[in-house]
């Protein structure tokens, strides 16, 4: 409380965003590094992620949360980063001014250089969706139940229907079972199936667990525990279809029904989030529309792959480097425009325009042999064909950065159908 | 069935008063009786105080200006109202007078009635006719201050109403305060002077003799008394007819809400608004809601007004959430839908004649009933407690203020409104105040600790939340759930798999990992705690 902290930079969160952009930023030269963690270790959600398929992309090699976790949990140990654990940031103002807290230092207040924002995201909860019915014990989202079975060693039930086909629904269905739980089923109110085709292969497939497309849960049965669902099969408009109602008894309802970018902070600071992602608009350092605050990972745009959680960490990490180093130039501001079957791009806009770029986006509705193109002031400049695109899996491109050089209006990402096969 | 920790406060052989319900008329009546006697006993069947209509309510303290004229409701909800300052003081509990909107609209009036009216005779029956109609009533039951607003007034106060606005009416009487925590502060000041509160215990029966009470009878065992008074809401009238002392029904009526995210409420509304409605124009007999912020900040939309035959049928229906929509979509009509965090349901205790029954029963001596308490039963509580005192004057019993009754129930503090030396000074005291649990509403371990431990103490996860607030934000638990649980194992000395959402038969977990695979190898299972 006594005296304030002025450090290079602070990084809220350390989850893979916050451990990528934290050594990212060391290494780029910064000094002081602070990386400020709420929970009690390191590693964000990926501890509690024990099945494997991380790290594909930035190691080329399949491994567990723990351990893709561990590899940068180790480098940051040796870094000289500053690690406050079981600290909460409460408050982030617009010009970067921190504060926080914990039980041996108390009230903390910081002005660093920079910040990063790497906070993750929040599951949508059982109101969010207003699910019908009563309010017993026994309905869970899906992460929470990861975590109380893979770290606290609990089981939140025995007779499990899973609503919601995201990522950790598929993978808490097969969790479920080889703790013995019976998984009636998991259903999914689209007709396509929200998670990646591996998990739905290796979690449902191979489990011989059933996905019902296109239903969901109408009613919550139970007073104090819960007791049973209602499913039913939905129409076109995801309305339930009056006489499709089944009941199905069980103890526990799990919720895999969306992932919310957690920006509390980010709202206290003035950052602008952009209405489709509900996470900051960045540009290609993932700078926010606050100068000096940077955004990374699942706080910026639920992505699909750790390993790009890591990549925006690291653009995210030198970028405050070079603004704390008083080298990050603006040179213009070109759009970033979302064109044919895409929903949303990250990064939104781009104002440095003198490097290559990484894109990240999604597409509106699944779509099969395609053509992913880049276009700068309606030129392509990049493109590369996919055999499927869905909108659960986020889709990389790039923009060279000879492209950029010139007078550069905006730049569209689009996905056509590939006339060569179609 | 998992064994909960239970609230266990040894049940006395005797008291000089029981009152029957913890919910805030029965806590408010029992604090109001420790002023003149220490020796009184609140019994409840739930794990904790204010677990029926009391946690479920919206918190509204009306100023009685919905009511018909001549009846009990409008006479106690009129004085009630003038009288909350003065009931809350010394409690630690937060009431405000935000106001009310009252808006008057299209809608406001039957079409019928306007067809034969001129465009002209319309707008004047809209801007004129109505506002003042509402402010002469008022006036008449004895409510001041109501201000008639032109439409642009309306729009001043509150930028976000509906476009179709014609007039309103402000209503600054009107207030709001969290009532389990007013419940809760209620059972802890009474407790401070004396009272006991045994929850977990279920009044089965009474003792009756020479047409006079004499004795309670509980699932925990008898209670010698001279003197009960009947305040168990949604079930009055079964413990009203066990001691015979009954003669009125109470037929269920539940009320269903959806609760905003705070931010999100503090752009659109500063005071309660709710659209009128010419009497008769209404569905049901239950007030017709509207949109309203709670001392937290957050808003809420409802209630809904459906008659059920279960009193435990807190459920919410797809009907209800879609009929809230609709209604405040239209006055509040740039409102985000998708800023609902939460969404909860209450049971109303209404009689067949839609009044308060509040009275002697002529049938059975040291019995009084205080029933059919439903919206504005909250705004009525200190008035209702006002007459309850007279009803006790007049049977006989002695009202002689105790010269050592305290008069403050010391607040529990909430670290999130702490400046930030304060904060600090905490935690260099305790560094339990530096752990927060709950982010979204930034809780800390000491919070918690100190709820489980106070005077009605918390010892489920629903009682830990209405006191500190844990779980009630945006994740909803997602993030603390299990951090609180294991702060209450830890602090109650039970294991974490007896931690329970609401008392018996809610468990958060059904048992520890493996133990569920080593069972079925043994061929047996540990399901059946539904």
């Amino acid at each position: 409380m006594s005296r304030t902290w002025k450090p290079d930079v602070v990084v809220i969160g350390a989850g893979p965003a916050g451990l990528g952009a934290a050594l990212a930023a060391r290494e780029a030269g910064l000094r002081e590094v602070v990386l400020v963690e709420r929970d009690f270790e390191l590693g964000g959600i990926l501890p509690q992620c024990i099945h494997d398929g991380f790290g594909s992309i930035v190691f080329e090699q399949v491994l567990t949360g723990p351990e893709y976790a561990q590899r940068f949990i180790e480098r940051v140990e040796r870094s000289g980063i500053e690690v406050l654990l079981d600290t909460m940031v409460l408050e982030l103002r617009p010009d970067r001014r921190v504060v926080a807290v914990n039980s041996r230092d108390g009230v903390l207040e910081m002005e660093p250089g920079a910040v990063v924002l790497a906070m993750g995201c929040r599951e949508r909860t059982r109101h969010q969706v207003l699910i019908p019915g009563f309010r017993p014990a026994g309905v869970i989202c899906a992460g929470a139940a990861q975590r109380e079975i893979n770290i606290e060693g609990l089981m939140p039930g025995h007779r499990v229907v899973i609503l919601g086909s995201g990522d950790i629904g598929l993978i808490m269905a097969r969790r479920f079972t080889l703790e013995g739980a019976e998984v009636e089923g998991v259903y999914e109110i689209m007709d396509y199936p929200g998670g990646l085709t591996r998990n739905l292969v290796q979690c449902l497939h191979d489990f011989q667990i059933p996905l019902h497309l296109s239903h969901t849960v109408t009613f919550i049965h139970g007073r104090k525990r819960v007791e049973a669902v209602t499913v039913a099969r939905v129409d076109g408009n995801r309305k339930p279809v009056p006489g499709t109602e089944r009941l199905v008894e069980c103890d526990t309802l799990v919720l895999s029904v969306g992932l919310i970018p957690e920006n509390e902070l980010s709202k206290k600071a003035g950052v602008a989030l952009h209405p489709v992602t509900g996470g900051p608009v960045v540009d290609e350092l993932m700078e926010t529309s606050v100068e000096g605050i940077f955004a990374c990972g699942n706080v910026v745009s639920v992505f699909d792959l750790v390993d790009y959680v890591t990549f925006t960490a690291q653009v995210a990490g030198r970028g405050a480097a070079e603004f704390v180093g008083g080298r990050r130039r603006h040179r213009g501001e070109v759009p970033v425009k979302p064109g044919r079957n895409v929903r949303f791009v990250v990064p939104q806009r781009l104002r440095c325009l003198d490097r290559e770029v990484e894109l990240y986006f999604r597409v509106e509705r699944p779509e099969k042999s395609v053509q992913v193109r880049v276009l700068v002031d309606g030129k392509p400049v990049s493109s590369k064909k996919a055999r499927m695109v869905r909108p659960p899996e986020m889709v990389r491109a790039s923009i060279p950065a000879e492209a950029l050089s010139g007078q550069v209006r905006e730049v569209v990402v689009e996905v056509v159908p590939d006339e060569k096969e179609a | 069935m998992v064994s909960s920790p239970r609230n266990y406060q040894p049940l006395p052989p005797r008291a000089e008063i029981v009152v029957v319900g913890a919910g805030v008329i029965g806590c408010a009546i029992a604090r109001e009786l420790t002023r003149y006697t220490p020796d009184v006993l609140v019994l409840d069947k739930e794990n904790d105080v204010a677990c029926g209509a009391s946690k479920a309510n919206n918190a509204e303290i009306h100023s009685g200006i919905g009511e018909d004229p001549g009846t009990l409701k409008q006479r106690l909800n009129v004085r009630g109202n003038q009288m909350y300052e003065e009931f809350v003081r010394g409690l630690g509990v937060e009431f405000k007078r935000q106001g009310l909107l009252i808006v008057v609209t299209p809608r406001s009036a039957p079409p019928e009635m306007l067809k034969k009216m001129s465009e002209e005779e319309r707008i004047k029956f809209f801007t004129e006719v109505i506002p003042r109609g509402i402010v002469s009533f008022g006036e008449k039951a004895g409510i001041r201050g109501l201000q008639v607003l032109s439409r642009e007034e309306v729009f001043r106060r509150e930028p976000n109403v509906t476009r179709e606005a014609l007039a309103g009416v402000f209503d600054p009487n009107y207030g709001m305060v969290c009532p389990y925590k007013l419940t809760i502060a209620l059972a802890e000041h009474a407790v401070l002077n004396g009272a006991k509160v045994c929850l977990n215990t279920e009044v089965t029966g009474f003792r009756v003799e020479d047409g006079r009470v004499r004795a309670v009878i509980t699932n925990r065992g008898v209670v010698e008394t001279s003197l009960v008074i009947n305040a168990a809401g949604v079930f009055a009238d079964e413990v009203a007819d066990m001691a015979g002392a009954g003669g009125f029904r109470i037929h269920p009526r539940k009320g269903a809400t959806l609760l905003f995210d705070r931010e999100v409420t503090s752009e659109y509304v500063r005071s309660s608004v709710a659209e009128f409605r010419l009497p008769g124009m209404k569905k049901t007999k239950s007030k017709g809601g509207g949109a309203m912020p709670t001392v937290e900040g957050n808003l809420q939309l409802g209630p809904t007004a459906v008659e059920v035959e279960d009193k435990y049928d807190t459920s919410i229906m797809a009907e209800e959430i879609e009929e809230i929509f609709e209604r405040f979509h239209y006055l509040l009509p740039d409102f985000p839908r998708d800023a609902v965090i939460s969404a909860f349901s209450g049971v109303r205790a209404p009689t067949y004649e839609e009044d308060f029954v509040i009275e002697a029963s002529d049938r059975v001596g040291g019995f009084v009933n205080v029933a059919g308490i439903q919206s504005p039963g909250l705004a009525s509580a200190p008035a209702i407690v006002e007459m309850v005192m007279g009803i006790l004057r007049d049977m006989g019993w002695r009202l002689e203020e105790r010269e050592d009754f305290v008069h403050e129930r010391p607040a529990p503090i909430k670290f999130s409104e702490l400046s930030h030396r304060e904060k600090h000074r905490l935690i260099m005291e305790d560094p339990r105040w530096g752990h927060v649990v709950c982010r979204c509403e930034t809780v800390t371990e000491m919070e918690v600790v100190n709820a489980i431990h106070s005077i009605i103490p918390a010892t489920d996860m629903d009682a830990v939340k209405r006191r500190t607030r844990t779980g009630m934000g945006r994740c909803q638990g997602g993030f603390c759930g299990h951090r609180v649980a294991a702060i209450l194992a830890r602090e109650l000395g039970i294991p974490i798999t007896q931690v329970t959402k609401n008392g018996d038969g809610s468990p958060l977990y059904l048992g520890r990992t493996k133990e569920t695979l080593l069972s079925r190898g043994k061929g047996s299972s540990l399901e059946g705690e539904g």
